[in-house]
């Protein structure tokens, strides 16, 4: 499996190449357009019941789509919903990544994808809600964000403060408590920051430039209200 | 062939998201291989070079530290052969330190199930306690409420409902009825309330019990009883509904939750507002079988106590259930059943005999001064 990123930006489509009876899976909804050796399979990762936490629990989709070469190698052309950068990451095996549930765009065969529970004060607090996806194993993971996709490289022990509504991704090797913006809270409520993650290395973080709820609530004002 | 990667490797010059290597645990240490990466070379770390602690997001990973200033470099372990292995080999110096990593990751571990324990737990609990113990929790709410609270609740309601009514002030009847009452009320023990017990004209053949100790005898029942004792018998069913508090247990229970959150914060002008609306419902309160079946038996107790013959009220009963067709709203949403009726014969027969006192007044007189009975429908 190869991918290339078409159009970097704001409206970017990755280009998957599979050879013969390889196979990618992706967020259901998530294919653009395909070869004609490519099949598409419904498949509920990590089983029924895997599938059924997913969804109950994380929010994520039910179903991933599996895009498989059975017949030939070919391309298939994948897209995420909202406007947003798409970054490729490599997993060999040893490295993992914690994703918020919009996250996931795609992934090679060898990756693996579970639901993992938060702890409470993480789950109510964090914004990323009580489970989020915990991805490892080996190949490629394709992720996507609401706006540009910035990372952020942190050293052992070095510390770095993120607002929670921008995170996308991190290394399961980071660690990270949930604080207050300010001193008071007040001025956290005020600032419009609240709640912040203090994220400490080593390890990569990767965060979105686009609040998705902020801006959900700055499009509604101009959303004509029907009687 | 490279092996496969099992830990990441950290420190200057390395990637961020770490550079993978395997690790292998020798007789004095551990032995790096950098994967596929030239920024790393091969290295025997030992033992007495290093320092251990618990890390991670989940701090369920093994973080090994060594070097000094710039050229620090930590790795990440997870494989849990990897931490066993490790923890073989490596000597008790290293131990104590090792120990105390373990004992971190058991503790957060522990917290987190704690945590999620205790919120499951208290979920649940809330669940049942209200699927089993709304009884419970009404009775707690219940006994907060001071008789004084519960006197002006009743007054209120009392007051009202006599205004609309025929309220006999005098006679035959009215003594009687304050007879009866004055001999059962100086026979309960450390009694809060002060009752007031009024004759009704009524055709109903009833009697009601407001909270805080306000009853009423319906004309009806007194023509309908063939003896005093028959009255004394539903007027000390009645008295006991008080006693037990039956009626603001069914307000709790009607009003809900709001009530009991007003009675356990103190602010009792708002439930009583709550409870005025409700109005005559409250002379209406329907009781439940289990608050009939006590006042039943707590009431057979106060006639023996106060030496009026129990059986007149046992009698009573049985002979309205056997006129059933007449319609005898006393009893007409809890039907008499002979069930019932046995309970208060064991009831009686279990407590001591003793020759019961009459009244002073006469019957026959008390009822001719009702006037005749009206023609039955």
């Amino acid at each position: 499996m190869k991918c290339e990123i078409l159009y970097p930006g704001a409206f970017p489509m990755v280009r998957v190449y599979l050879d013969a009876n390889e196979t990618v899976k992706a967020e259901s909804g998530a294919m653009v357009a395909a070869s004609p050796s490519i099949d598409i399979e419904s498949k509920m990762e990590g089983g029924f019941l895997g599938a059924l936490s997913r969804k109950m629990l994380s929010g994520e989709k039910f179903f991933f789509q599996t895009l498989r070469a059975g017949r030939g190698a070919g391309e298939v052309l994948l897209a995420p919903t909202v406007p947003g950068e798409i970054v490729l990451l490599e997993l060999d095996g040893v490295n993992e990544y914690m994703v918020q549930k919009d996250g996931f765009l795609a992934g090679a065969e060898g990756v693996k994808i579970e639901s993992k529970m938060q702890s409470l004060t993480r789950g109510l607090l964090g914004g990323e809600g009580f489970f989020i996806l915990k991805i490892g194993g080996t190949g490629q993971l394709i992720l996507n964000s609401f706006g540009a996709i910035h990372k952020i490289e942190l050293k052992p022990n070095e510390e770095y403060i993120v607002d929670n509504s921008h995170l996308v991704a991190w290394t399961s090797t980071t660690t990270y408590n949930i604080e207050k913006a300010s001193s008071g809270w007040i001025a956290s409520l005020t600032s419009g920051e609240g709640l912040v993650c203090r994220f400490r290395g080593p390890g990569v973080v990767y965060i979105q430039s686009r609040n998705p709820g902020s801006f959900g609530n700055w499009i509604r004002q101009f959303i004509p209200v029907s009687e | 062939m490279n092996p496969t990667p099992n830990a990441l490797c950290f420190g200057d010059g390395l990637p961020g998201a770490g550079a993978p290597c395997h690790v292998t645990v020798s007789a004095d240490g551990l032995i790096m291989v950098p994967v596929g990466t030239s920024l790393l070379v091969e290295e025997a770390i030992a033992f007495t070079a290093m320092s251990v602690e618990a890390g991670g997001l989940d701090h369920d990973q093994l973080v090994v530290s060594w070097g000094a200033d710039a050229s620090v470099r930590t790795l990440y372990l997870k494989d849990p052969a990897l931490i066993i292995a490790f923890r073989r080999a490596a000597p008790s110096s290293l131990m104590a330190h090792l120990e105390r990593a373990a004992e971190q990751v058991r503790r957060a571990r522990h917290s987190h199930r704690a945590l999620w324990g205790s919120v499951v737990g208290v979920v649940v609990g809330l669940g049942l306690m209200l699927w089993f113990g709304s009884d419970l929790i009404v009775e707690w709410a219940v006994a907060r409420i001071p008789v004084q609270w519960e006197q002006k609740l009743g007054e209120t309601v009392y007051q009202d409902f006599l205004s609309k009514e025929t309220v006999l002030k005098e006679g035959p009847a009215v003594s009687a009825v304050q007879e009866m009452a004055q001999r059962m009320t100086a026979k309960i023990p450390n009694n809060p309330y002060t009752f007031q017990v009024s004759v009704v004209q009524s055709p109903v053949v009833n009697a009601f019990a407001l909270p805080g100790g306000y009853v009423v005898v319906f004309t009806g029942l007194m023509k309908k009883a063939e003896s005093g004792e028959e009255v004394a018998g539903v007027l000390s069913h009645e008295l006991n509904h008080v006693l037990q508090r039956h009626g603001l247990e069914r307000m709790v229970k009607m009003l809900g939750l709001a009530a009991v959150v007003g009675i356990v914060l103190g602010d009792q002008q708002g439930v009583l507002g709550l409870a005025k609306q409700l109005g005559m419902e409250l002379a209406t309160l329907k009781f439940g079988r289990e608050q009939e079946t006590e006042a039943d038996v707590t009431g057979i107790r106060l006639l023996h106590d106060a030496r009026i013959a129990p059986d007149g009220m046992i009698r009573f009963f049985e002979r309205l259930s056997e006129k059933d067709k007449e319609r005898v709203e006393l009893f007409s949403t809890h039907p008499m059943s002979a069930a019932r009726a046995q309970r208060l014969k064991a009831e009686l027969a279990a407590l001591p005999k003793q020759a019961p006192e009459p009244f002073t007044f006469e019957w026959k007189g008390v009822q001719d001064s009702l006037g005749t009975s009206e023609p039955k429908k």
